[in-house]
């Protein structure tokens, strides 16, 4: 009986033992894996304002996703992020038709990223833009 | 507890666990006499598992590209949390991989088990050494740092003193003239998929026939268990009677296996800088040769053989005469007898072998 609970206790203790040491490998592991914190892309994206003509579009990388700023042909500034709500995919300019497209299911959105058709359940996110001294601020 | 034995007990019912067990594990009889050198195979299977998980991992985030490579490395032992832990366990783990296996070739000499009926352990083993070495060597150029870049210049360069073909075979395997972004795109896939996969091959053919053969008794210690092979037919040589692998020698494997791992770790974080010059940390560099620049610590007899000779042919071609005798030994050496104490000129030969190897390793450092 007293070799019985001394077997239990030395097999819980290896147990013990074993499971500190797959959390101290496995921790590494992790970390080394995981992608590293605060490496989302720069905070504020500047450009210059001519880098945006009437009626056409930008993309640039921000937050470590895809962005747009699109200027309209009434001359109004939108920045949108530019990932379909759908499935992920990146949206194109549709210059002639002054919308946006997602080719992948063919989803469309007006500049001010509004569904208009297709499958997306949701408008696309608006970004904070300003335009200050011929400069494009988004962030 | 309980949910451990049903979901044991559910597999037994479907796949016979419990017989595989036996069969296998509790019911695998060793000699009484086995010694703590046998369980250097174990060690092995643990630092090869080792090194192909550090790999994967070094996989992630390394680029096998002359102009990023040591961008890469650089990344994983400065910016990635443990990095450096990942990438030294590596680098550490493939020269202890070099050191084990010279050891367990040892002991293997030492007790005559590659003696008949166990040629093609010794052949299969004596292979994977062979390749143990190569996939060193791949695996030290893709830092792409002055070191590896020039190490590898030196080890690939001793291949062209082979006559006729000797130049060729060196450009074939730097894929150019002289060791460049070719030389690193095929030591790569040497290195990541070819010798890996032959290996893991070769250490399956090794352990199924050690399986067919059985395990060999010492030549000392307890007596009594050793029979003769006759060699007329297929004879598995069992140990009624011996010790059950498990629990009795999977707990000496794992002593064997801490001891190692202690060893190991030893280096790891005591001396990190052990198998690294200042040469390592700065990125090749093809018009700038550096001083005293030599090849791994595995490979320095070889090279300081090949610097003694006045002709390379010549030092090359003893080097070959060596490597096929050690290969060949069991067919040439046909004596029965394996206690070495009992064959003092095989003794006196084996301890001159050593001491001639680190007598050239040590020259070869230091010239």
């Amino acid at each position: 009986m007293e070799n019985e609970s001394r077997r239990k206790f030395l097999g819980v203790c290896a147990a013990g033992a074993a499971v500190v040491a797959a959390g101290g490998v496995a921790y590494p592991v992790f970390r080394y894996l995981a992608p590293k914190a605060g490496e989302t892309g720069t905070e504020k994206v500047v450009f210059a304002e001519t880098d945006v003509p009437e009626g056409e579009a930008k993309f640039f990388q921000y937050a470590g996703s895809s962005a747009v700023v699109v200027r309209t042909k009434a001359g109004q500034l939108i920045a949108l992020s530019a990932v379909c709500t759908h499935l992920g995919c990146i949206v194109q300019w549709e210059k002639d038709q002054q919308d946006f497209l997602c080719p992948c299911h063919a989803g469309r959105y007006t500049p001010d990223g509004t569904v208009i058709s297709g499958p997306p359940p949701k408008p696309l996110a608006k970004l904070p833009v300003a335009v200050a001294e011929g400069k494009i601020t988004v962030g | 507890m309980p949910l451990l034995k049903r979901v044991y007990d559910w597999i037994d019912l479907r796949i016979g666990a419990r017989e595989v067990v036996k069969q296998e594990l509790t019911g695998y009889l060793l000699p009484r006499n086995i010694n703590e050198w046998y369980s250097l195979g174990s060690v092995l299977l643990v630092i090869f598992a080792l090194q192909v998980v550090t790999g994967m991992l070094l996989l992630v985030y390394y680029v096998p590209d002359a102009d990023k490579a040591f961008k890469s490395v650089s990344y994983i032992m400065n910016e990635l949390p443990y990095g450096w832990l990942i990438r030294l366990c590596h680098a550490v783990g493939s020269n202890m991989m070099v050191a084990v296996l010279f050891l367990h070739m040892l002991s293997t000499l030492f007790m005559g088990s590659y003696k008949s009926p166990r040629e093609l352990n010794w052949l299969t083993g004596f292979t994977i050494f062979a390749l143990v070495q190569a996939i060193s060597l791949t695996g030290y150029l893709l830092p792409w740092s002055q070191l590896s870049f020039w190490a590898t210049t030196v080890a690939t360069n001793s291949a062209s003193a082979i006559p006729v073909i000797g130049p060729y075979m060196v450009e074939f395997l730097r894929g150019g003239k002289l060791v460049g972004p070719p030389t690193l795109g095929r030591f790569f896939a040497l290195h990541v998929a070819v010798i890996p996969a032959v290996i893991v091959a070769l250490i399956g053919l090794h352990l199924f026939v050690l399986k067919r053969t059985g395990i060999s008794t010492p030549p000392f210690g307890a007596k009594g268990e050793a029979k003769t092979w006759p060699g007329d037919v297929y004879r598995h040589e069992s140990h009624p009677g011996g010790i059950p692998f498990l629990p009795n020698y999977a707990l000496t494997d794992l002593s064997s296996i801490s001891i190692y791992f202690a060893l190991f770790l030893a280096v790891v974080f005591f001396a990190p800088n052990l198998l690294f010059t200042a040469d390592s940390f700065v990125p090749a560099n093809a018009f700038k040769t550096p001083a005293h620049i030599k090849p791994e610590w595995y490979f320095l007899a070889n090279y300081q053989t090949l610097k003694i000779f006045p002709s390379e042919l010549l030092g090359i071609s003893i080097q070959a005469a060596a490597g096929t005798f050690l290969a060949l030994l069991p067919f040439i050496d046909r004596s029965r007898e394996r206690d070495p104490f009992r064959r003092p000129i095989f003794l006196a030969c084996v301890i001159a072998g050593i001491l001639l190897w680190f007598g050239l390793t040590i020259w070869g450092h230091y010239s």
